[in-house]
């Protein structure tokens, strides 16, 4: 190795480029622009006001941020309805009078007066409610006017009322409390604007009624479309608007003890202004609590900051519009060009070096030497299937095969003429295996592993398996689950080929070439789903062996077979038994002579090799390449081998025509005869084996004679 | 078809108008003399103004909440300049260039920056009234000096009638031979309506959008000049009142979408006459401000609820994001 | 003046032990006690907002007198909003350097009750200024907005004369804050005892020149014979002034109002006639007692919430006719000072 590879080397294999990737992958990472501005806001007001963070003082300036937070929550709930909700300023101080007048005009206990608060706040959301959702009016103008007729009737409530409540004895000390008292050190107005996020954040990211808010906001017309009551979803998020309004006018009737006529003075154009500032959009579509609540805190973080500091009228609003329009422009920047970005630096090549490989080229006198035989075959299924990715054949001789469309198809012994569809999953059906009791299991790219009874029943064994903790990605779901076979016990062991891309995204990986590749087992006894091996480049297909204590997986990119022991002293670990194979290999089979088939997916090219050793330029390629001038592995030409449980090659079968199957994936060997998949293939192959032992068959091989 | 075209919410706010004003004319006495029709035409005049100004920016499917800002503090800095011994031509080339550019700003972001309208001028209307109170102007209240051609303007008459009112008319007739009758005009609609077929057919889209936020500006800034005429003085405490509230009214109860593409400026008008009958023959009655907002608030919501029962909005043809 | 010579006394009496000590010292002890009593301590204005006249006005008088003896004075403007005016003083109080006394204008009379009750329990004087409060302050210092209404309709009665049409017509504030009820109050109390004189409308301007300007035009067209017109601040009376000017009605209908006696806004006015009559809260003077209450509480060494003073600034309405030099206090020549 030159010590310009090395340095390579050291710079891809080592600097973790793809996590950058992998971390915008993120939906959390739409909240950067306003969790950036959350902590430069707090950061810098922090060190300029001396004794910002100290507890008690915090304690007593979090009160109206408890009150303000709890208000953008219920305008955000509206918003990400689809909605907006102008008249909050309104009902907040009108259920603030509510409180207010209940507990000094009437004098009665505080519940009574939370009550009353909570009724206005209802009644007020209600009536929102009705005219945007029920009769459709339009949200920004009704609520404007409901708006202003709400702050008309608080300045006349408060005009008439006003001086009876001064002269009010009233006094609590349920009321002192929540309006001075602390719990945990919290003030009681921060409490429950934490209790009010978790909850909204969970009804809406986990919750029936959330979601409807969601689809709602995201398409009306789909939503309706989709038998979600409309009217009713938006109806409640007016209420609910409504209803966090009057808690914090309950609250800062509490904490205040009065009402003015300046209470709630333009509320709503400060929460606003924090939804617009925490990322949500007008509209619906896109939002969450989390971001009004930062939003929330900078807003005000920043409007009483400049004021504590002594900053005169105007500078707050200057700043103000500022960070607004620089929050928003960023934001809008990030969202519009975060995928572009994410294209670009998702593919992270690493440096590798391929061994040397024997020749495969036909004269060449190796084992690997290719020939014309699988030329020889005869089709099944022509032009009536697509991508047959794996075969196999049951005790009746009917032959299943996967397609591109989520079947598995069987066709009919003995000619294979008659077809059906067997079931239909979905996804792509990669990898099949029969269990002991006769269902067939299948690896599903994109969805999980899969069991089909004789009955046609669909049931999912395994979508995920444990999530590591140190990988960004979310490496507990199945992206590619590729090959399976069962274990006398009758555990499945499957691999997971990577973890970084979709199955059709497979291209990508082989040019990225990480090792991402997993073998898991399921456990059909409590359901579980263990992963057992990790770090394998395209870890792809899975066979048994012959006596059932260990297994064979192949290694696609780096043309390596291993075998892992599942009992015995080295039972647990994996070894690699053919290493540096000219081509790449797929799914892996039992033969009847004791042997093992192995498909090629394709060969070995110097070019591919060559650029394995650059991944810069591989990077480069990626993104400044249109797809079609990418440099791939070539899956033009592959074969099937045959090899020992040691390791040892015995024979390689080819297509030198190229015609009938120049790239395969699967071949299954059944009473004599050898029958060939392909993943691009519209067809399955039939070649008869000389000499083979014309009553083996799979099942046989694997669950005895018996039924 | 006919049947529906009447019943629009502009025939509703017409009809509410209109009902108002036979009322009032039959019961108040000196409500249906000539003065004091035209002191209702001139107490809406600068609102319809703003409202002039802000149609043109909602029917090309974008609104303006800097209009207030932009034409308090625009006219707030050019009186400032003025007292502390600016020449005139001086103070008024800055200001306007300061307007301009403000407009400007607005356009670019909402046009080649792809943020809403309504984030932009939020954010652009704080920003400005922000950037001149604190930096540029010392008082919530600046005089215009004594005998500034601006004083005498305020004062000016014409067959008894004051000069806004014409300066109204005859913006209100500009505008409506603009969006009728040019090639522009026409485009405005059809950007509202949709603006990525109108881009597709070859409307310059962009440079348009831009163009409303400058005019929109320029509008704002001579409803500021109009005021300060009238007050000879300028009260930059306007920004954070409810005009701004009460613009958008104006515009919208008359008919303009929110939506854009829909309406014009008999909208306005429709809409303005509505608001200053209203508060005219209140304020005759001598009806205490507190309840005028609330009767005036319950006919626009009478008004709105009328037209959504009368022209009821499709879950199929509604679009997203109309609010 | 007897108030002063009261906190004269009581400054006196709280130095006597310093006296007795220091007797010997040969020189005032005075000074030093004075000195001792008030360095370092921290005086905070929080108004409605800083923007208008009498905010930069006391801002500025009383910045003279705290910086003189040696201490701290900050102000925050909350810029006419409640609840920021509110979150100012909390953050006040809670934070490392509480002020020693915190001076308030009010906006209602309820919004800080509760909020000064804290500030003083937590040792804080109180000063409410220019609005009063549904709360006992240390002391008050401000306008009888009562006796400000009697002297504006005392103010218009004469203006108006006893051979007018007797029409007056008013533009009231908002009829929600104190300033805007109480003024009324005041000038129905005068209305009743001028039986002869009547009020013929009484709209709001809320406190808007625009909309001031809108109802005054409405009011002399319906009531053409109105001698006189009470606007209740000089903020929004340009725009009632401008009515009456568009009407061509200047010498006929006599504009009263209130303000806080600044050149531009009031003297100026009075001077070239658009303001018939002023009542002016005299600045100087409010500003002056302000710092006395200021010095003499912080040398009381009483508890927060003992006394209980008000201090009503003399009022009076200024007519053109009375108008001197000295009437007005300039705010440019105050910021100029300042710098």
């Amino acid at each position: 190795m030159t010590f310009r590879e090395r340095l390579q080397s050291w710079r891809y294999n080592l600097v973790p480029d793809h996590l950058i990737g992998e971390i915008l992958t993120k939906r959390w990472t739409d909240n950067a622009i306003p969790f950036l501005a959350l902590v430069i806001t707090v950061a810098g007001f922090g060190t300029a006001i001396p004794g910002f963070f100290k507890i008690a003082s915090l304690q007593d300036s979090t009160r109206q941020l408890g009150e303000f937070s709890i208000v953008v929550t219920g305008l955000v709930v509206v918003m990400l309805g689809g909605g907006i909700d102008l008249s909050v300023g309104s009902i907040f101080a009108l259920s603030c009078f509510a409180a207010v007048s209940v507990f000094f005009i009437f004098e009665q206990p505080v519940w009574m007066a939370l009550a009353a608060a909570i009724a206005t706040g209802l009644a007020c959301g209600a009536i929102n409610g009705y005219l945007v959702g029920v009769l459709r009016l339009r949200a920004f103008l009704t609520t404007l006017v409901t708006f202003i007729i709400g702050r008309a009737l608080f300045d006349i409530l408060v005009v008439n009322f006003a001086a009876q409540i001064q002269l009010s004895m009233a006094m609590s000390d349920v009321w002192d409390f929540i309006g001075d008292g602390t719990v945990f050190g919290f003030s009681v107005s921060v409490l429950t604007a934490i209790v009010f996020a978790i909850v909204t954040h969970i009804a809406l990211t986990r919750s029936r009624p959330g979601w409807h808010v969601l689809a709602v906001g995201g398409s009306r017309r789909s939503a309706h479309n989709a038998g979600i009551r409309v009217k009713r979803t938006v109806f409640l998020t007016y209420v609910f608007s409504g209803f966090c309004a009057s808690i914090a006018g309950f609250l800062i009737a509490t904490r205040l003890s009065g009402a003015g006529p300046g209470t709630g003075l333009n509320l709503e154009i400060l929460a606003l202004t924090a939804a617009v500032v925490g990322g949500n959009s007008l509209g619906g579509g896109r939002g969450s609590i989390v971001k009004g609540l930062m939003g929330a805190i900078v807003v005000l973080v920043m409007t009483n900051g400049l004021i504590r500091l002594g900053y005169g009228t105007g500078t707050n609003q200057m700043v103000l519009g500022l960070m607004l329009a620089v929050a928003v422009i960023i934001d809008i920047r990030w969202l519009k060009n975060r995928h572009k970005v994410l294209n670009e630096v998702y593919v992270a090549p690493v440096y590798l070096k391929m061994g040397e490989t024997q020749s495969a080229a036909p004269g060449s006198g190796t084992p690997y030497e290719l020939d014309n035989r699988l030329s020889e075959t005869e089709y099944i299924g022509l032009g009536e299937l697509e991508g047959p990715e794996d075969v196999i054949l049951d005790r009746d001789d009917n032959l299943y095969c996967g397609t591109r469309h989520g079947e598995i198809v069987r066709f009919f012994a003995p000619d294979y003429k008659r077809s059906e569809v067997f079931a239909h999953i979905g996804g792509f059906p990669l990898g099949l295996a029969f269990d002991r009791s006769g269902n067939l299991i299948s690896c599903v790219g994109a969805m999980g592993l899969y069991s089909v009874s004789p009955e046609r029943e669909v049931k999912r064994l395994s979508a995920e398996t444990a999530r590591s903790w140190t990988s960004i990605v979310d490496d507990a779901r199945l992206r590619d689950p590729n090959d399976c076979d069962v274990a006398p016990d009758g555990r499945i062991y499957f691999t997971d080929s990577t973890k970084r891309y979709d199955a059709h995204d497979w291209a990508l990986d082989s040019i990225e070439n990480r090792a991402s590749g997993r073998l898991l087992v399921y456990d059909p006894k409590d359901g579980s789903t263990k992963t057992l091996l990790d770090g394998y480049r395209y870890a792809n297909g899975v066979c048994m062996a012959h006596d059932g204590k260990s297994l064979f997986f192949a290694e696609s990119w780096a043309c390596r077979v291993h075998r892992y022991w599942l009992e015995g002293p080295k039972a647990g670990t994996a070894e690699c038994v053919i290493k540096d194979m000219p081509g790449y290999p797929d799914n892996i089979n039992r033969a009847s002579d004791g042997n093992y088939w192995m498909a090629w997916l394709g060969m070995r090219t110097p070019s591919f090799d060559l650029s394995l050793r650059h991944p810069g330029m591989r990077k480069r390629m990626t993104r400044r390449l249109p797809q079609d001038d990418w440099l791939f592995p070539n899956i033009n030409t592959g074969g099937v081998v045959k090899f020992s449980g040691t390791g040892r090659i015995v024979e390689t079968l080819g297509d030198l025509t190229g015609v009938s199957h120049p790239m395969v994936t699967s071949m299954r060997e059944h009473k004599g005869y050898l029958y060939v998949g392909g993943i691009l293939n519209n067809r399955v192959g039939r070649y008869r084996i000389p000499g083979a032992d014309e009553g083996w068959t799979g099942p046989r091989s694997y669950w005895g004679a018996g039924k | 078809m006919r049947q529906s075209r009447k019943l629009s919410q502009e025939g509703i706010v017409l009809a509410t108008a209109a009902v108002i004003f036979v009322v009032a004319g039959l019961s108040l006495p000196g409500f249906l003399t000539p003065d004091n029709l035209v002191s209702i035409v001139r107490s809406v005049s600068v609102l319809g103004i703003l409202a002039l100004g802000m149609a043109i920016v909602i029917i090309g499917r974008g609104i303006d909440l800097a209009a207030v800002a932009i034409m308090a503090m625009s006219v707030a800095w050019y009186l400032q300049l003025l007292n502390d011994g600016m020449a005139d031509g001086t103070a008024i080339a800055i200001v306007l260039c300061g307007v301009l550019a403000i407009g400007l700003l607005n356009g670019f972001l909402v046009a080649y920056a792809d943020v809403p309208a309504i984030f932009v001028t939020l954010a652009s209307g704080s920003f400005v009234f922000g950037y001149v109170r604190s930096q540029l102007i010392s008082q919530d209240a600046v005089p215009v000096p004594p005998d500034h051609w601006l004083a005498r303007f305020g004062g000016l008459r014409f067959l008894d009638i004051p000069i806004e009112v014409f300066i109204f008319a005859a913006l209100a007739v500009l505008i409506f031979l603009f969006l009728r009758f040019t090639k522009w005009g026409r485009y405005v609609y059809y950007a509202g309506d949709n603006p990525i077929a109108a881009r597709n057919i070859g409307i310059p889209v962009r440079p348009m959008l831009v163009l409303r936020y400058v005019i929109s500006a320029l509008i704002a800034f001579v409803a500021g000049l109009l005021t300060a005429a009238s007050l000879h003085s300028i009260n930059t405490r306007v920004v954070n009142s409810t005009l701004l509230y009460d613009i958008v009214l104006v515009a919208v109860i008359g008919g303009i979408g929110l939506t854009g593409g829909k309406g014009g400026v008999r909208n306005v008008l429709f809409g303005a006459a509505l608001i200053g009958i209203m508060l005219n023959a209140m304020t005759i009655i001598d009806i205490p401000l507190i309840y005028q907002n609330l009767i005036k608030s319950t006919i626009l919501l009478a008004a709105i609820i009328i037209d959504g029962l009368v022209n009821p909005r499709d879950e199929q043809t509604a679009q997203q994001g109309d609010i | 003046m007897r108030l002063m010579l009261k906190l004269l006394a009581a400054a006196a009496a709280l130095s006597m032990p310093f006296l007795a000590v220091q007797a010997r010292a040969q020189e005032d002890p005075g000074p030093a006690a004075y000195a001792e009593a008030m360095k370092g301590k921290r005086v905070m204005l929080v108004p409605m907002a800083m923007g208008f006249d009498l905010a930069q006005g006391w801002a500025s008088y009383i910045k003279k007198e705290v910086d003189a003896f040696g201490g701290t004075f900050e102000t925050r403007d909350p810029n006419w909003s409640v609840e920021a005016g509110a979150q100012a003083i909390t953050e006040a109080i809670s934070s490392d350097t509480r002020p020693d006394v915190l001076i308030v204008h009010s906006p209602d009379l309820n919004s800080y009750a509760r909020l000064l009750k804290k500030a003083q329990a937590a040792g804080t004087y109180v000063i409410l200024i220019d609005n009063p409060a549904n709360f006992a302050a240390d002391a008050f210092v401000g306008s009888d907005w009562d006796r400000l209404g009697q002297l504006e309709a005392e103010a218009v009665i004469k203006g108006c004369g006893p051979n007018s049409s007797k029409k007056i017509g008013l533009v009231q504030g908002d009829q929600v804050n104190a300033s805007s009820l109480y003024q009324y109050a005041g000038i129905m109390k005068v209305m009743a005892k001028n039986p002869d004189f009547q009020i013929v409308a009484k709209p709001d301007s809320n406190w808007d020149a625009t909309t001031s300007r809108n109802v005054t035009t409405t009011m002399l067209q319906q009531n053409p014979d109105i001698c006189g017109i009470i606007d209740f601040w000089d903020g929004d009376a340009v725009g009632a002034a401008a009515a009456i000017r568009d009407a061509k009605m200047q010498d006929k209908v006599f504009l009263v109002t209130t303000g806080g006696g600044e050149k531009t806004a009031d003297c100026d006015k009075l001077e070239d006639g658009t303001y018939g009559a002023v009542v002016m809260t005299e600045l100087h003077q409010q500003s002056r007692d302000i710092n006395a209450i200021i010095k003499f509480l912080l040398q009381s060494g009483q508890a927060p919430g003992t006394s209980k003073t008000y201090i009503y600034t003399l009022e009076k309405a200024t007519t053109k006719a009375d108008l001197k030099p000295d009437s007005c206090w300039d705010l440019k020549a105050l910021q100029t000072a300042a710098q």
